[in-house]
């Protein structure tokens, strides 16, 4: 089953990245000079031929966080055709969604752009998850990447998020949505609260880490987290990211009562990891009457939606390792 | 601009010296231009009014900007940022005060570099406007150096 | 020894509601009438209240208790964390109160609708979002579907009986003693309606190694019990039952019905905790003792209760229960009037009650030697117990 919106939100992730587009200048020492004038940047790298000569880069730079300065549309640009942001930007307003507002931008620099380079830019959708009931009203969150080339060399990287929501609140209420979002009723599974002390766990699991807290003062792993080291009293809590195996401590077989989001029965596995913590999760991949305390097992990741990766535990299969 | 920090010099946990940012509409106006960013909404403040804001507010851009503006002006001219990562909260408003905070988090080893990994914290009069981590890579001896 | 508490405070009065699945009335008047019931039992009245215990998850507070009960003024007031844990430990919070002259009657109470209201065997989702300490606990269980009491207690029992050899039949011991018990007992729910091992072992798995019949029921109902000075309670109507010994426990890395995390997942070393101090302050032993009072909201646990209070070794309990000790005519019966998993599940008040019914020589399975009776609270999570004694 499926709904429009998420229909079409597969079509186009599915076509993949869109025609590039250049940038309207080649990288030019009057725009950074623009920019770093509004800005207030005075690292001489940008505007100081001779300290930049002297420098890592052994001559003048664009800021990195130029980059998608060089490409954006102008005063009267049009959106590409094949945008996907554009595309589902309309599907989502036709819906109802008209509002936005930007949530998440990440960027990533593979190298400092030179004056003179020519720039061009690609996009492609990642996902629309929703949905969602947010504090600042009904939504979809639509995650974007683009990736910029000089050339067929790729020099940055970014993904965007924005949130399409119907408004269900005066605009102005200051109400972050990502984090109004995980206190939602409706949702379909039990999310974890996520602290400071806990955070780095999640942040780990969402792109396929499993950490273990390490105290930075005495190496004491630790599993569940927290602030201050019982063994030393260090509050300087490290991570290291555990390989993923261990064995079945102990199990339960749920049959009652239901549970949101999950088909009955199923089972959770209390798994002693090998390096030594223990930690529990759903074991999945075998027959709940085939599970036994021993059982070596492996992690899986189940992403639930962009703001949640769940640890699994799987039977571990021949040479698996991290 | 100070000289550049040497990775043996950072100490993780350290704070790195606060940068309060006036946000006049003339910062907000000239940054949103100076990214060549044209919504009416960061330099037409009747259209931002009309559109439920108190007044216009600063673009992602330039918040990216500042928060690369912030770490380089700590660590140096021979600091190479490998990625910006924010988080967007409450709008920036003309006439709000912007004030980054930030620490080094953490080190790391990332496509075979050494680097760090600093948080930052940018708040304004409504709270978090970002939150999000820097990485970047700094020289183990400055150019030029000879290793001893 | 300074300020010694045993033999400072006694229990002068209990009282109770009916135990059903639907009250039909409020939680508060729950708590009211069993109040009203325990004071007339102890033969004071309202006025005569200045202490108030409860709970901290009870839903009535205690100046809402006092306006509906008329007490003119409360000189102390407190409340226990983690949930049926918190049983006997309203009792010694009570006693301490007396014994250092911060209060002269103390009502202890617990009242609610848990079967026809908030059932605590449901999935709590909110339980995971709670923005504390405990909410991040549960963050480490719930989503990963380990959501109710019963599963909590299931991951235990698994281990419990890799470790030793026990088997679900032993716990299903458990679950017949307590429903031959509540047979005999008019006010429990399960009255009249025992049960056999087969029944037992043929009932519905809930989270397996547990079935539905390892699992206390969910009961509506309101339990409170009056503790006064020892010797104030000797010129009430009842013979006092005398607080001998009071303590609360919570164990190394303790967390709540989680404590996964700990070297060993075999025992309750927050119920060793409490052991060493009932008996300490007591003056007597697991060999002094022929009567017990144990939580059983879930039948393993109440093996693991026999070991940690020393009337078995470890692993040994299995064995303990196995040729009838634990039952009416056997060398430590527990919980006489059927327990929680057929009298009724009050959070444990209702066992406090039944220890004072056999030391006053008045409970319906009425024991001979009842000269020390041991009660303990909740299990799994930071607990508290009693010894109650005749003089």
């Amino acid at each position: 089953m499926s709904d429009p919106i998420t229909e079409t939100a597969r079509r186009i992730a599915a076509a993949g990245e869109s025609v590039r587009t250049p940038a309207r200048d080649p990288v030019n020492r009057p725009m950074i000079n623009n920019w770093v004038e509004a800005m207030g940047d005075a690292n001489p790298v940008y505007t100081d031929p001779d300290r930049a000569a002297r420098s890592v880069h052994n001559g003048l730079v664009a800021p990195p966080a130029m980059a998608q300065v060089w490409t954006m549309r102008g005063l009267h640009g049009q959106r590409a055709a094949d945008d996907p942001l554009g595309v589902m930007t309309k599907v989502l307003e036709d819906a109802g969604f008209t509002s936005v507002v930007a949530t998440n931008c990440e960027q990533t620099y593979h190298r400092y752009l030179l004056h003179g380079e020519q720039v061009t830019v690609s996009a492609r959708l990642e996902n629309v998850v929703g949905p969602k009931n947010t504090a600042l009203g009904e939504g979809y969150f639509v995650t974007t990447s683009n990736t910029w080339y000089v050339g067929d060399e790729p020099v940055a990287e970014m993904l965007f998020r924005v949130l399409k929501f119907r408004p269900s609140r005066r605009p102005e209420e200051p109400a972050s949505p990502t984090t109004a979002e995980s206190g939602t009723s409706s949702e379909p599974v039990i999310r974890p609260v996520i602290g400071k002390d806990t955070a780095y766990f999640w942040e780990g699991t969402s792109i396929g880490e499993l950490r273990i807290q390490r105290c930075g003062g005495c190496g004491l792993m630790r599993h569940p987290p927290g602030p201050m080291c019982p063994e030393c009293g260090a509050t300087n809590p490290k991570f290291l990211v555990s390989h993923g195996l261990g064995e079945v401590y102990s199990y339960v077989v749920h049959h009652h009562p239901p549970m949101p989001g999950k088909a009955l029965p199923y089972v959770v596995a209390l798994v002693e990891l090998d390096e030594g913590p223990r930690m529990l999760g759903e074991l999945t991949g075998i027959a709940p009457e085939e599970v036994h305390i021993g059982l070596p097992v492996e992690v899986a990741f189940v992403r639930v939606d962009d703001e949640l990766t769940m640890p699994t535990w799987r039977p571990r299969t021949e040479g698996s390792g991290r | 601009m100070p000289a550049t920090l040497l990775a043996s010099e950072v100490e993780i946990g350290s704070a790195l010296p606060e940068l309060a940012i006036e946000v006049t509409p003339t910062f907000v106006v000239s940054t949103a231009i100076a990214t060549r960013d044209f919504q009416d909404v960061h330099h037409d403040r009747d259209s931002a009014v009309a559109g439920g804001s108190k007044d216009i507010f600063l673009n992602i851009l330039t918040t990216t900007g500042l928060v690369q503006r912030f770490v380089t002006a700590w660590a140096g001219p021979d600091a190479l940022v490998r990625g910006v990562a924010i988080r967007l909260g409450v709008p920036c408003h003309a006439y709000d005060t912007l004030t980054f905070t930030g620490r080094v988090s953490e080190r790391i080893t990332e496509g075979g570099e050494d680097r760090f990994v600093v948080e930052v914290v940018g708040a304004c009069g409504a709270g978090e406007h970002v939150t999000g981590t820097v990485r970047i890579a700094l020289p183990g001896k400055l150019p030029g150096e000879v290793a001893p | 020894m300074t300020g010694s508490l045993s033999g400072a405070a006694a229990i002068a009065g209990i009282g109770a509601t009916e135990f059903s699945k639907d009250s039909g009335r409020s939680e508060l008047q729950l708590a009211a009438e069993s109040v009203r019931a325990a004071l007339a039992d102890a033969g004071l009245d309202p006025s005569d209240v200045d202490g108030m215990v409860t709970f901290t998850m009870d839903a009535n507070s205690e100046i809402a208790v006092a306006r509906e009960l008329g007490v003119p003024a409360l000189s102390f007031f407190s409340r226990i964390n983690f949930g049926g844990g918190a049983a006997c430990a309203t009792v010694q919070q009570a006693a301490m109160a007396i014994a250092t002259g911060m209060a002269e009657v103390v009502v202890c109470y617990r009242a609610f609708n848990e079967r026809s209201g908030q059932r605590f065997g449901r999935v709590q989702t909110a339980a995971a979002r709670q923005p504390t300490s405990t909410g991040l606990d549960n963050g480490w269980h719930y989503p990963m579907g380990l959501a109710t009491p019963a599963a909590t207690v299931a991951m235990f029992a698994r281990r419990y009986m890799h470790e030793y050899g026990a088997t679900t039949e032993d716990f299903g011991r458990v679950a017949v003693t307590m429903r031959r018990h509540a047979a005999s007992n008019p006010n429990a729910w399960f009255y009249q309606r025992p049960i056999t091992l087969e029944e037992h072992q043929a009932s519905r798995w809930i989270a397996e190694p547990l079935h539905l019949l390892d699992c206390c029921q969910e009961s509506d109902g309101g339990v409170a019990i009056v503790v006064t000075s020892a010797e104030r309670a000797r010129d009430l109507p009842h013979p006092p039952a005398v607080i001998a010994a009071a303590a609360q426990g919570s164990g190394p890395d303790q967390f709540v019905m989680n404590s996964y995390y700990r070297d060993d997942l075999t025992g309750l070393p927050e119920m060793g905790v409490v052991a060493r101090q009932l008996w300490r302050q007591a003056g007597v032993g697991p060999q002094d003792v022929r009567l017990g009072i144990l939580y059983d909201h879930f039948t393993p646990f109440v093996l693991v209760q026999l070991e940690e209070l020393g009337f078995c070794e470890r692993g040994q309990a299995r064995e303990f229960v196995a040729d009838g000790t634990i039952g009416l005519d056997g060398r430590l019966p527990l919980n006489p009037h059927g327990g929680q998993l057929g009298e009724a599940y009050i959070h444990g008040m209702n066992g406090i009650a039944e220890a004072v019914r056999q030391i006053r020589g008045s409970a319906v399975n009425q024991l001979e030697d009842t000269e020390h009776v041991v009660v303990t609270a909740g299990t799994g999570v930071p607990t508290s117990g009693l010894v109650l004694a005749r003089s």
